[in-house]
């Protein structure tokens, strides 16, 4: 009786050579041994399977990536031709995809600008600016784009301009380190008494950090969660004093204005520009950046 | 026996008294403070207009902002000018936690003949600084009475004033539209009232551009033989073509109300208390005035004109000047005088080739209500590219001078700097354009180009520090700290109280005793177990009677713990596990059994002697 068995052991094992780079001959008479066998096929399965859950997590990722980088060099390419309503439209489909990139809310944010919009040009830079604060570019178009606002608006403090310079997570990851090493410090010192006049001073610098960095945190959770503000969006707006259409006008407010939003009411929004200008605004004429 | 006495802290002479002077003293600093914490104090010194015709009068207000003079400055007597205080007054508000302080003071300057005047600087010392304002100029013309102007007989009108006849395009100046209502008109401050509330502006004019309306303080005027009060709204107007240029008015109807002078009795008002009015309706609007719009002359415009029109005086500073290749620099110029500062702007820079620019940021100071006097400051951010750069070149700035009828340049010498070789990070790219050439290079003033690549992506997401995750990672130095403390805590207590400490000692040695005891009973060795079981009676009786284990034997029964009332229950026990111990010596063999049985006896002499008060 002629077995397959030899057969398709040879073939096998040329496979198994082929990935291994070696004759299949040799591996043939070892091929013969049942344990080896089984746990090559064990190994080989679990690579298989490896390869696999890399290609089912990375592939959706990888391919993503290469979409949004097409689709950006897309709209990159409308603004240089001078498109910039097109290049604006395009980078807003890109920025609904989810993933934010602060390149991306930059180039929306010259688009708009370009395109007219200061309003929205200056919603975009700004942020562009959560993410990177520090970028000179971002803040150059930031400011510029501030300077084209006419009439009333507010304009950040140098206070909130030096806030403004970390996230709101590094002043979290510099106050909590901050902490961290003072209790550290403390906790060290209660097991080394001896130390304790050495590290009196270290200490004190450490509280007097660790206080003033957690203020500076409270104020930068105060201005970016808690305040919240209003980006004019069209050409003129009127501030009235009720929010009603019939209201007297209060003053008067240009594209990309900024102010600051006190309260809500149906459409209308009640805003201030400054400490004597306060009045309601519809909410169709603003922005209300997260 | 020792005895916590209470400690009475003693109160010391004149404590309160220190924390009384210690409040006091905070509040004198914060008194002191209060101005620097309200805001850096100003002075400015405001005329409500500044071209008037005798017979008129203008205010000039003193305006103090964020404290208070020590003295109260007043202009100097000048020739041909009436000057009459006006008395001060003081407000302060707190708008949304903000508090501003202000006091002002007006006077009304009266002229008696037309020309030039000036009013120099005035000084004021506010919370130990030294405040000044500049000069002001009050120009005074003659009353024109041209053929149809109002003489006196009417009930109201409207006046258009113009103070210069000639004007060039560019140049800022202010119009005043007068609106005169006789004394005697009953509805008069109704109506001059609505005219101070009116927000808009109220001339009519082709060829120029109107920036701003403002409103005078409230005057009384002669005209003819008859007194009117006089509402003025002044707006603020830059021609933008040249030639003849007319100005109107709006067209407002009024109805005027005038006391009828007899009082007649009716059904209603049978004793005739009530004054009895008679309605006139009038349609009034100035009559138009025209101007001559003068173009810039085209002779001699300095190179780096960009439209700038009024007087100016210029000043810069920058730092840091000891700087890295690629260090920002931040140049301030401050532009200060008269003209339109809205539309101000830097002209672009063409010595600062060695230097890459950004745009400058601006603010715009104004002391007047029209925005024409102030001051403008620019904050540009420059970087030198090259440590062969010494200097920072002059800052030029040029503008049209209408009084002087010619073009000036205002400069600054160089600054001097000091530029060191920098890191390797390079300065971001600004302002480059794809299509830009040499030959056309891109304005200066100008948005960043986009970025070409996309970059790494970023999460917008709920902060750290609202994650629950991570507020609660912030409990755990502090629960260590406090474990610490804990320990530190308990091992102060043990090493100031030596007792306790040796209970914590002979606890410790008789729960290991008692485990070494169990071993020796299954391995049989009867001295191991024996000598142990004597150390440990040793070590507990010592420790309840506070003497040294070495010297505890089995006299102390008798002489130490029957004394102190201690059951027989408890001490036959101890005593048998004593004799038990001496006969040992003698008979020492037994059982893992025999040794075993004891153990459970000496927990319980243990237990029993533990109690024992020491």
């Amino acid at each position: 009786m002629i077995s397959v068995k030899p057969f398709r052991q040879h073939a096998l094992a040329s496979v198994a050579a082929r990935f291994r780079g070696s004759r299949p001959r040799l591996l043939a008479a070892h091929w013969e041994h049942e344990p080896i066998k089984s746990k090559i096929r064990t190994v080989r399965g679990r690579v298989v399977l490896c390869l696999l859950f890399l290609l089912t997590v990375l592939f959706p990722a990888l391919s993503r990536a290469e979409i949004s980088t097409t689709a950006f060099d897309s709209a990159n390419k409308l603004y240089e031709e001078g498109k910039f309503a097109e290049a604006a439209s395009a980078y807003e489909k890109l920025a609904q995809s989810g993933r934010t990139f602060p390149a991306l809310y930059f180039n929306l944010g010259n688009a708009l600008f370009k395109s007219g919009q200061v309003g929205r040009a200056i919603a975009a830079y700004r942020t562009a600016g959560q993410i990177t604060p520090r970028d000179p570019d971002v803040r150059a178009n930031l400011q510029f784009a501030r300077n084209q606002v006419q009439g009333p608006t507010l304009s950040p403090s140098r206070w909130q301009r030096w806030l403004g310079r970390l996230t709101l997570n590094e002043w979290t990851l510099l106050a909590a380190v901050a902490v961290w090493l003072w209790f550290l410090l403390l906790t060290m010192l209660q097991w080394l008494p001896a130390l304790r006049p050495a590290l009196r001073g270290y200490v004190v610098t450490l509280a007097v950090s660790a206080g003033l960095l957690c203020g500076c945190l409270a104020a930068a959770l105060y201005e970016t969660r808690f305040t919240r503000t209003a980006i004019v969006i069209t050409g003129e707006a009127v501030v009235r004093h009720g929010p009603l259409a019939e209201s007297q006008t209060a003053f008067t407010v240009h594209d990309g204005a900024e102010l600051r939003v006190l309260d809500q009411k149906d459409e209308w929004i009640e805003v201030s520009a400054g400490a004597r200008r306060m009045g309601w605004l519809r909410r169709d004429q603003a922005l209300l950046p997260q | 026996m020792r005895r916590s006495v209470p400690r009475v802290r003693p109160k010391a002479p004149g404590r309160s008294q220190r924390r009384l002077r210690s409040a006091l003293a905070l509040l004198a600093t914060l008194l002191w403070f209060a101005p620097a914490i309200l805001g850096a104090a100003s002075f400015t010194a405001t005329l409500d207009r500044e071209t008037i015709t005798v017979g008129e009068s203008a205010i000039l207000t003193l305006k103090f902002e964020g404290g208070q003079p020590t003295q109260m400055p007043a202009p100097p007597a000048i020739a041909h000018l009436q000057v009459i205080g006006e008395g001060s007054s003081r407000n302060i508000s707190i708008v949304n936690g903000q508090i501003s302080s202000t006091v002002s003071q007006n006077f009304t300057l009266t002229p008696t003949q037309p020309g030039d005047f000036s009013i120099p600087s005035l000084r004021a010392e506010v919370g130990g600084q030294i405040l000044t304002t500049p000069p002001l100029k009050l120009k005074v013309v003659k009353a024109n009475t041209p053929a149809g102007s109002p003489s006196g007989e009417q009930l109201a009108f409207f006046k258009i004033f113009i103070p210069k006849k000639e004007v060039y395009a560019g140049e800022v100046f202010a119009v005043e539209f007068q609106v005169y209502i006789r004394e005697g008109v009953a509805n008069a401050e109704n109506i001059l009232q609505s005219f101070d509330a009116y927000g808009g502006c109220p001339l009519k004019a082709e060829g120029v551009s109107i920036l701003k309306t403002a409103h005078a303080q409230r005057r009384r005027g002669r005209v003819g033989n008859s007194n009117y009060n006089v509402a003025t709204l002044v707006t603020s107007l830059s021609p933008i073509k040249t030639g003849t240029v007319s100005i109107g008015s709006m067209d407002v109807p009024l109805t005027l109300q005038l006391p009828t002078g007899n009082r007649r009795r009716d059904v209603f008002d049978p004793f005739g208390m009530f004054q009895q009015y008679e309605e006139r309706r009038v349609n009034l609007s100035a009559e138009a005035e025209t101007f001559t719009a003068l173009p810039l002359p085209k002779e001699n415009i300095p190179t780096n004109f960009i439209g700038a029109v009024g007087s100016f005086t210029m000043t810069v500073s920058a730092g840091p000047t000891n700087i890295a290749t690629g260090d920002p620099i931040t140049v301030k110029i401050q532009i200060s005088g008269h003209g339109a500062f809205d539309s101000l702007a830097l002209p672009e820079q063409t010595a600062w080739h060695d230097f890459k620019t950004y745009p400058p940021t601006t603010k715009v100071d104004t002391t007047d209500a029209l925005g024409l006097q102030g001051m403008k400051t620019f904050e540009q951010v420059v970087v030198p590219q090259s440590v062969d750069i010494k200097v920072l070149p002059p800052v030029l700035f040029s503008f049209f001078d209408p009084d002087q009828k010619s073009y000036r340049t205002l400069t600054q010498p160089a600054i001097p700097l000091v530029v060191r070789p920098g890191g390797s990070a390079p300065a971001p790219t600004v302002v480059v354009s794809n299509r830009s050439t040499p030959d056309n290079p891109p304005p200066a003033q100008d948005i960043v180009h986009i970025k070409p690549r996309l970059g790494a992506a970023a999460q917008i997401g709920v902060p750290l520090v609202q994650q629950p995750w991570f507020l609660a990672l912030q409990a755990i130095p502090v629960l260590a700290w406090l474990s610490a403390l804990a320990w530190r805590t308990r091992m102060e207590k043990l090493a100031n109280n030596p007792r306790l400490r040796r209970q914590r000692q002979v606890a410790h040695i008789i729960r290991n005793g008692l485990i070494e005891l169990r071993q020796f009973a299954s391995e049989n060795k009867s001295d191991d177990f024996f000598a142990t079981l004597v150390r440990l009676l040793q070590e507990q009786l010592g420790e309840r009677l506070d003497l040294p284990a070495s010297a505890i034997t089995e006299a102390v029964i008798e002489e130490r713990l029957r004394p102190r009332g201690m059951p027989e229950a408890t001490l036959a026990p101890l005593h048998e596990l004593f004799q038990t111990c001496n006969l040992v010596r003698y008979a020492p063999i037994k059982s893992s059994q025999e040794l075993a049985a004891i153990i459970p006896k000496l927990e319980t002499v243990l237990r029993e002697l533990k109690e024992l008060k020491p």
